[in-house]
Formats: structure tokens, C-alpha cells, sequence
């Protein structure tokens, strides 16, 4: 099924200035149903050494993955679900769009 | 120089690990861009970037030369590198002052060790490369597998944009996944003709499947890009031209394309992505200013930008001796100077005039009467300036970062077959070690012969080569001794009181000093904690140059002694009888006393060899190195050939060469690159010291 894709609300800082850490994917009302999201990290914790990614708009539902193994910084995300993950957000949102 | 516009210019080098086809690619961008009108062949010694008279006779490429040339109203200057370790500080310095650099590696054999020391080069300067996987005409060329040594040895994010149309003698063009066509060339003209053509059908999933990689690859550093994607479900040649060039110059990926120089396909377009993909000056961050003393180096340092308009500042990068005098090849980084203008040599405080000035093409010359910021140009006329020195205007004088240089690991004894050629050769030696920073001089203290040192047996050859053909001095040379270090193992204090009051003026100084081992390659450092003035301050200085001038003659065999800490602690002196002199005789001496006691130990050169050998001489092959004292890191199999690798002492390794030929039959070849220093086996050490005894 495909998506309607829009620049969510994170940056990450990059050489070359600012770029988005979150794309939205929006259903045919508009409404934001998946989106995916660059992991944040590492962040060091009690517990060890985790990346981190907010798996809801509001930041309540939090996912820590543990370092490494490192097998791609975006994770696809329906729902409050994780359905994939992938090195480039384009491949993470055909695997969205594919779990869909 | 010219009114080439800054976003049109590309100043690149051409490196890659030995026989690469380095200056056979140049050799086919100087003819399609019409600079010359027939194509050199390094096998027929008449190319144009290898113009000395060694590097056409054995096919090599020793020095860096500069060529400009123009392609689709851009201007290219490109450096020429050479391949060999021996002469690796010619890459180092050419890519120091590069904007962009293109990364050949071969189509059989993959990323080989030079390619990884080249790479690690590049990445220290952050220069942005495109690479060119060559020889895809080759017998056992493989771009895929070749493609995969990228990934493996240099742990990167390969981005390929062509993929090959056929291989091997069957190899006939490229397909462009950019804009999803085939390049096929015609055969004819020197590869001059090609044309486009649509994709081979047997050949359109596999493009398909790979131009996904390069969309997700190169759109996710560049959103717009990604919001036209999913606004069209595709993006436009320039949007993605445009991310991939972001991708390059931030080293997020390494785009990767493909060809055969030497049969003369590929090379046009590899021109085009040197201008769509390569930054220009404008589009780098800017060159460092050095920092002051004690400061930390870090993003908070001056950039000095492009900009004609600003004062002048420009690195002195590479300095040769001709007929003609003393030639300085200065990358300008800011402002604008004449022929006739005066600027500081800040790295030394001394004001430079320029007397004329050339734009170069390998050994030929155009004059010129002004550069601007962007160019590469040589100059006439510096006195006092040297490879690494910054000149910079009087009203903003800048130090650029210096260049970090090789440390050489052969020497070699040389002295003049006739005693009237004395002050001739030490003149020459001079001269030529100005050239290269690799190469040093020195006299041996005890003997009174001249040492010189270099980087390999090739790099030294070479050097007494252009003695007799530049210099017209004939020497006599020892034979290859290894450059070995000393150091220690433990910490020692040592006090050591020296006293001369007999009569007259007398010398007294004492000194309390402690001595401590470093982490390898971490030089000699001195730390003064000295408190309430038992050293006075004046005296300071005279201990910390007597252990630095003592510690060029080890206490074990009288090698240089590197990597230890010494602390001047405490110390006594006399109000009459101290002396600066006093106390660096005292520190020298502490030096003698002190270090012996410190678990003195000698240092050798550990080499990282890679011998590429058939199948059936493996056995033999491993068997020696074994005999050798190599350590095998690794074997690895391509085809019918293996490729050994392994870290050897470089006293194992003179004359290894002829040894492998024999034993495999001429089958077999090698390279080897310094890799580290490592304290020597108990019995070799007794053997050095028995023989410096």
C-alpha cells in the first residue's frame, strides 16, 4: 500500500546543515498512521550503551536497541509497531509500504 | 590565472596502489580533452606526466606532476601520483592541498595495500574521491568482486553509478544508472567515439535493483530530493546529480565507476562525474589555520575559504630543482598576488618577493602574472621557503596546518668516488633532500660518513640515480642498513652531578632527572617541574637540548632513541662555576647514565607485505616468510591466484624480490609498506650492538 510521505518533526544535524530524522507516512485523510525514524545515540544508560528512537508522536513509547549489532539508522514503524529497519529512509519506507 | 569562474574549477589527483593504471587514465584525459594529440603509453615510456628520465625507463611514476586541462568549459588540475610506497610522500603532499581526488583500483585484484594506505591518506585530509574500478579488460577482471574489497578492506559506503557491459575481452561499455542508459563505445578513435543506447534487456532488473541503492543511498542525504521522490516516484538527473555530489563531498558514500583506460572506454564519463560529483574550491569547508601551542585542534579552528578578495594565503606543497633554479608549487587558498608582489613566509616570519610565476604541465611551463585563490601554480624566486610553509599576507598572517611527513626506515652510507666531488654531492644531497621531505641526511658521528635515508631500497636508488644524471656525481654506496630506534622499557630517575672547580672559572651543574617510556611513535617529550628555581629558568633550556642532541646516539648501539618522556625534576647550581653549557654537558651525561639503567631496548621496522603468488607456490611462499620472522595475517584466494599476507621485519626483507622470483619461478610479485616499530628478538639485538661495538 502506498503512503503519502511528509517531513515529520525531528532534525538531525549533519556537514551540511540540518535534515529531517522523521518522515511521516499519511493515509488518504492525511492522517499520520507510520512513519520512519532515525535512531538517536548512542546513549548511555545504567543498563549499557543503547540507540534510541521514539516510537510515537508524543515520545511516550520509547524503543532502546542495544549497540551493535548496527544494521541500518532508520526504523520503519506502523502503529507503535517496528516492521523493519534499513540503512536509508527511502528503504525504510518501502518497508513500511510493504507491511501495510 | 585564467577567468575560469571558482564553481568551474576542480583541482584532483589520481592515486592509486602500483600499476593501478594511474597515469594511463591521465594519459586518456589529456587527449579527450585535447591537451595532447596522441595518447603515451607507460610501457613505451613516452607518457606525459612521467617525464624523468627513471620513471620512463621503469615504467613508474616517482614524482607527483601537475597537468591542467579543459572539459566542457570547466578547468581540471591534476595531480599525477605515484603508486610505489617508496615515494608515498608525494601522495600525501599532493592530497594535502586537493580539492577532490579520483581512486582508481584494479578490476582483478581489488583495494590492494597501497590502495589502503592511499585511501587512509585521503580520508586524514577529508579529500572527496569518486573511485574508477579499471582493467575491466583483464583476463579474471571482476567488477563485482572487485566492488566488494571496497566494502571489505576500506569499510566504506561504495555507491556504484555504472555497472559493466560485459568483462574481460567482451567488455564494450557501461550502463549509467543515473540516467538509465547504456554507454557503449565504438572501437575506433582511441575511445574518442561512444554513444548512448538503451539498456541490454538481459541487464535491466539488475540496473533496476541497483538504481533503487543509489536512490535510497544518495537521496537520504539530501530531503528535497526525497520529497520529489515521493511527490513523482522517481527524481529528476540534476536532483540526484545534485545528492550524490552532497554524498561525496561528505564522505557519506564513495561513488564508484568503471572502465578500461588502457582500451579506452570509460573515461569521459569518470571526466563528467570529476565535475558533477568533485567539489570545487568553493564548495570545501575551507583550509585549517594551525593552532597555537597548547591548544587543542577541533572545529572551533579558522577556516581560510576561497575568496579571491581576501588576503593572500598559500600552502608551499612540493619544491623541485631544475636548470632553471628552484621551482615552489604553491596552492593558493585566499587572495590574489602578482609576479613582483612580497608576502611573510609565516611559518618561518621572513618576507618572500615572487619573481615570476608558472602554471605547470609536467615539465613544461606557461608563464603567468597572477594567481587567485583556487590555483595551483609554481613559483621562482622563494629563498627561505620549504615544503609545508605558509605564505600568507602581511595584513592577515595566517599559519596553514603543516604537513605530517614519513618517517624513513633504510639508510644508506654514500661518499663521492673522487675526493674533489666532496662538496659537490653534500650540495646535491642538500638540494634533493629539500625536494623530499622523505628523505634525510646526516653524518654518522663516529665514522664521518654521509647517511642517507629514505623510505625503501627503490626510493634511495632512485636519489643516487639523479646524483649521477642531475648532479654529475658518481658515489660509492654502502649497502642498505636498516633504520633501527632505541628506547626504553622502564621507567629510572637518574641525578647526575657534573663538576669541573679546579682552577680558573669552573663548570658545576646537577641534574635529577626522570625518565620514562611512551606509547610507540610518540617522539621524545620534555616536561620541566622543576619548583623553587633549583635549575634556574636560563639554564631550562640548555638540558632540555642536551638530551634531545644525545638522544640521536643511543646508549645500546648509538641508534636515535624515540618514544620516552624526561622530567627535570630537581637540580643544584653554583652562582659562578653554572653555565648553560655546564648544565647540557650534566643532562647529557644523565642521558648516558640514566637511560642504561632504564631497560634500554632496540626498535625495528616491522613491514606489512603482500605477495600475490599462484596456487602451487603457496606452500613455498608461506614456508620462507615463516623463515623470515613474518607473522601471516591473512590468505585469500582469487581465481587461481593467493594473495599472502604478512607483517615482516624489514631486516628479512633486502633482496627479497630476486628470492621470489626464484622460487616461483617469476610467477610471483609483492609490495610492502611500513606498518609499525617493534622491539628486536633478544639474539638480533646482541648481533646490532656486537657489530656497532
Amino acid at each position: 500500500m502506498r503512503l503519502r510521505w511528509a517531513r515529520g518533526r525531528g532534525t538531525i544535524e549533519t556537514m551540511t546543515g540540518p535534515r529531517a530524522s522523521e518522515w511521516l507516512g499519511l493515509d488518504d485523510a492525511g492522517n499520520p498512521i507510520a512513519r520512519v525514524i532515525h535512531l538517536d545515540g548512542p546513549m548511555h544508560t545504567e543498563r549499557g550503551v543503547f540507540r534510541a528512537v521514539a516510537l510515537d508522536a508524543e515520545q511516550k513509547l520509547i524503543r532502546l536497541l542495544p549497540l551493535p549489532p548496527n544494521d541500518g539508522d532508520w526504523l520503519a514503524v506502523i502503529g507503535g509497531r517496528v516492521v523493519g529497519r534499513a540503512a536509508a529512509p527511502l528503504a525504510a519506507v518501502r518497508r513500511v509500504e510493504a507491511a501495510l | 590565472m585564467s577567468s575560469t569562474p571558482l564553481d568551474k574549477i576542480r583541482n584532483i589527483g589520481i592515486t592509486a596502489h602500483i600499476d593501478a593504471g594511474k597515469t594511463t587514465t591521465t594519459e586518456r584525459i589529456l587527449y579527450y580533452t585535447g591537451v595532447s594529440h596522441r595518447i603515451g603509453e607507460v610501457h613505451d615510456g613516452n607518457t606525459t606526466t612521467d617525464y624523468m628520465d627513471q620513471e620512463r625507463e621503469r615504467g613508474i611514476t616517482i614524482t607527483s606532476a601537475a597537468v591542467t586541462c579543459e572539459w566542457k568549459d570547466y578547468r581540471i588540475n591534476i595531480i599525477d601520483t605515484p603508486g610505489h610506497i617508496d615515494f608515498n610522500i608525494e601522495v600525501n603532499r599532493s592530497l594535502r592541498v586537493l580539492d577532490g581526488a579520483i581512486f582508481i583500483i584494479e578490476g582483478v585484484a581489488g583495494v590492494q595495500p597501497q590502495s589502503e594506505t592511499n585511501w587512509r591518506l585521503a580520508d586524514r585530509y577529508n579529500v572527496p574521491r569518486v573511485i574508477f574500478i579499471n582493467k575491466l579488460d583483464r583476463t579474471g577482471a571482476d567488477f563485482y568482486r572487485a566492488f566488494d574489497t571496497l566494502k571489505e578492506k576500506l569499510d566504506i559506503v561504495a555507491l556504484p553509478l555504472q555497472l559493466p557491459i560485459g568483462i574481460e575481452d567482451k567488455f564494450i561499455g557501461v550502463v549509467d544508472l543515473v540516467e538509465m542508459k547504456a554507454i557503449v563505445w565504438e572501437g575506433g578513435e582511441l575511445g574518442a567515439k561512444f554513444h548512448d543506447e538503451p539498456i541490454p534487456a538481459d541487464m535491466l532488473e539488475k540496473a533496476k535493483e541497483h538504481r533503487q541503492t543509489l536512490l535510497d543511498t544518495a537521496l537520504a542525504v539530501d530531503d528535497a530530493g526525497m520529497e520529489e521522490y515521493f511527490e513523482k516516484g522517481d527524481v529528476s538527473v540534476e536532483t540526484l546529480k545534485r545528492a550524490i555530489k552532497t554524498g561525496t563531498i561528505t564522505g557519506a558514500f564513495r561513488p564508484v565507476l568503471c572502465g578500461t583506460a588502457f582500451k579506452n572506454k570509460g573515461v569521459q564519463p569518470l571526466l563528467d562525474a570529476v565535475l558533477d560529483y568533485l567539489p570545487s574550491p568553493i564548495d570545501v569547508p575551507g583550509i585549517k589555520v594551525a593552532v597555537e601551542e597548547g591548544e587543542e585542534e577541533g572545529d572551533h579552528q579558522r577556516r581560510i575559504k576561497a575568496d579571491p578578495s581576501a588576503p593572500f594565503a598559500g600552502l608551499a606543497f612540493k619544491i623541485i630543482n631544475d636548470k632553471y633554479g628552484t621551482l615552489t608549487f604553491v596552492r593558493v587558498y585566499a587572495g590574489t598576488l602578482k609576479s613582483g608582489d612580497t608576502v611573510m613566509n609565516t611559518t618561518k616570519g621572513e618576507k618572500e618577493r615572487i619573481g615570476r610565476m608558472f602554471q605547470m604541465h609536467a615539465d613544461k611551463r606557461a608563464e603567468i602574472k597572477e594567481v587567485i585563490a583556487g590555483d595551483i601554480a609554481a613559483f621562482v624566486g622563494l629563498k627561505d621557503t620549504g615544503t609545508g610553509d605558509t605564505l600568507a599576507a602581511a595584513e592577515d598572517p595566517v599559519v596553514l596546518e603543516r604537513m605530517a611527513f614519513p618517517v624513513p626506515v633504510i639508510d644508506i652510507s654514500v661518499e663521492p668516488k673522487t675526493k674533489d666531488s666532496v662538496e659537490k654531492m653534500t650540495l646535491a644531497l642538500q638540494k634533493l633532500a629539500g625536494e623530499d621531505p622523505s628523505l634525510r641526511l646526516k653524518t654518522d658521528q663516529e665514522t664521518g660518513q654521509t647517511i642517507l635515508s629514505g623510505m625503501g631500497e627503490l626510493h634511495l636508488e632512485i636519489i643516487i640515480d639523479r646524483l649521477k644524471r642531475e648532479y654529475g656525481v658518481e658515489a660509492n654506496i654502502g649497502a642498505p642498513q636498516v633504520a633501527y630506534r632505541e628506547t626504553i622499557a622502564r621507567s629510572h630517575t637518574e641525578t647526575y652531578t657534573h663538576k669541573k672547580q679546579s682552577g680558573g672559572s669552573g663548570q658545576y651543574a646537577e641534574v635529577k632527572i626522570i625518565f620514562e617510556p611512551l606509547e610507540r611513535n610518540q617522539g621524545v617529550v620534555f616536561e620541566n617541574k622543576v619548583v623553587g628555581g633549583s635549575v634556574p629558568k636560563e639554564y631550562i633550556p640548555a638540558v632540555e637540548k642536551g638530551i634531545r642532541v644525545q638522544a640521536d646516539t643511543g646508549v645500546l648501539a648509538g641508534f636515535q632513541t624515540v618514544d620516552f618522556k624526561y622530567t627535570l625534576v630537581d637540580g643544584k647550581y653554583h652562582d659562578v662555576d653554572s653555565s648553560a653549557l655546564a648544565f647540557e654537558i650534566a643532562a647529557k651525561a644523565c642521558f648516558r647514565e640514566g637511560m642504561k639503567k632504564a631497560n634500554p631496548i632496540i626498535l625495528e621496522p616491522i613491514m606489512d607485505v603482500e605477495i600475490t603468488t599462484p596456487q602451487d607456490h603457496v606452500g613455498d611462499v608461506v614456508g620462507d616468510l615463516n623463515r623470515r620472522r613474518g607473522m601471516i595475517q591473512n590468505q585469500e584466494s582469487a581465481g587461481s591466484t593467493v594473495t599472502v599476507r604478512a607483517l615482516v621485519p624489514l631486516k628479512e626483507m633486502f633482496g627479497y624480490i630476486s628470492h621470489l622470483r626464484s622460487m616461483t619461478k617469476g610467477r610471483a610479485s609483492f609490495t610492502m609498506q611500513f606498518h609499525h616499530y617493534e622491539p628486536v628478538p633478544r639474539n638480533i639485538a646482541d648481533e646490532i650492538m656486537a657489530k656497532s661495538a
